[in-house]
């Protein structure tokens, strides 16, 4: 695991559900629930992207949410993260071959870190989060090398 | 010709004012002209509306005549007549002006 230098302030995360069937929605819930209670590390739910360091998206992409999840990618401040959870995003899981489904996710945005699992354990997305983090961390030292400040 | 006005706790001198008005844009200027590599533009700086496109600001915004619509409501009987009596048509008001005129005249002849 790296050392978080660059990155100073706490991790919003903002959670987008494509064609999920919430089970791994109900996971992410469940990391702000007193069990795991992913705030106390400074991770919370963001209510827009425009606020998010990170983007989780659940479930396989319909045809006509794939635009829209391109528009809040782009919405995102740099730098930023992407990660999918659960099996149907990563791969497009038992709607692989649906009409209705655009793909999976990393064939609409650029993806980091990928969460498989139907649906995956609460501490397997935190790892997954963390994983983002560092990434951020990354992007942060360079766009700090690039603005030659604080990379606000 | 002396502009400063001199006062008991300093003073104030307008010529010097504008030299470092100016100073101060200059120098405002030149920070602006660097630009911020960092500042986006595009999709990253349009509002967050649940994913779903900006829809045009005539769609939209709040008009000025909106503030009005109580009014336009309430009195809907009123104004139906009202706006289908402007018909824009110059003569319509030309007959309004010389009936209404005549009435007054009438009225006024009559002693009432």
């Amino acid at each position: 695991m790296g050392k978080l230098t660059s990155f100073k302030r706490s991790l919003w995360v903002f959670h987008a559900s494509g064609g999920s069937c919430n089970a791994c929605d109900i996971e992410i819930v469940a990391l702000l629930t007193p069990r795991y209670d992913v705030e106390r590390f400074g991770i919370r739910l963001a209510g827009s992207p425009r606020h998010a360091d990170v983007l989780l998206v659940t479930g396989a992409i319909p045809r006509d949410f794939a635009d829209k999840l391109r528009r809040i990618y782009e919405q995102m401040p740099d730098p930023k993260a992407v990660v999918v959870v659960g099996s149907c995003g990563t791969t497009g899981g038992v709607f692989y071959d649906s009409y209705n489904i655009a793909g999976p996710i990393d064939e609409i945005i650029p993806v980091d870190v990928y969460v498989p699992g139907c649906p995956p354990r609460p501490e397997a997305i935190i790892d997954g989060v963390v994983k983002a983090w560092l990434k951020i961390e990354r992007l942060e030292k360079e766009l700090e090398g690039k603005t030659g400040g604080d990379g606000e | 010709m002396n502009f400063t006005l001199h006062t008991p706790s300093g003073y104030w001198n307008p010529l010097l004012w504008v030299a470092f008005l100016v100073l101060f844009a200059v120098v405002g200027y030149i920070i602006y002209s660097r630009g911020n590599p960092a500042h986006k533009t595009g999709e990253q700086a349009k509002p967050y509306l649940s994913g779903n496109e900006e829809p045009d600001v005539e769609e939209i915004r709040v008009r000025a005549s909106d503030i009005y619509w109580g009014f336009l409501e309430a009195l809907k009987g009123y104004y139906r007549v009202l706006i289908a009596m402007h018909t824009g048509d110059l003569r319509d008001y030309i007959y309004w002006y010389i009936g209404v005129g005549t009435v007054i005249i009438l009225i006024f002849l009559g002693g009432l």
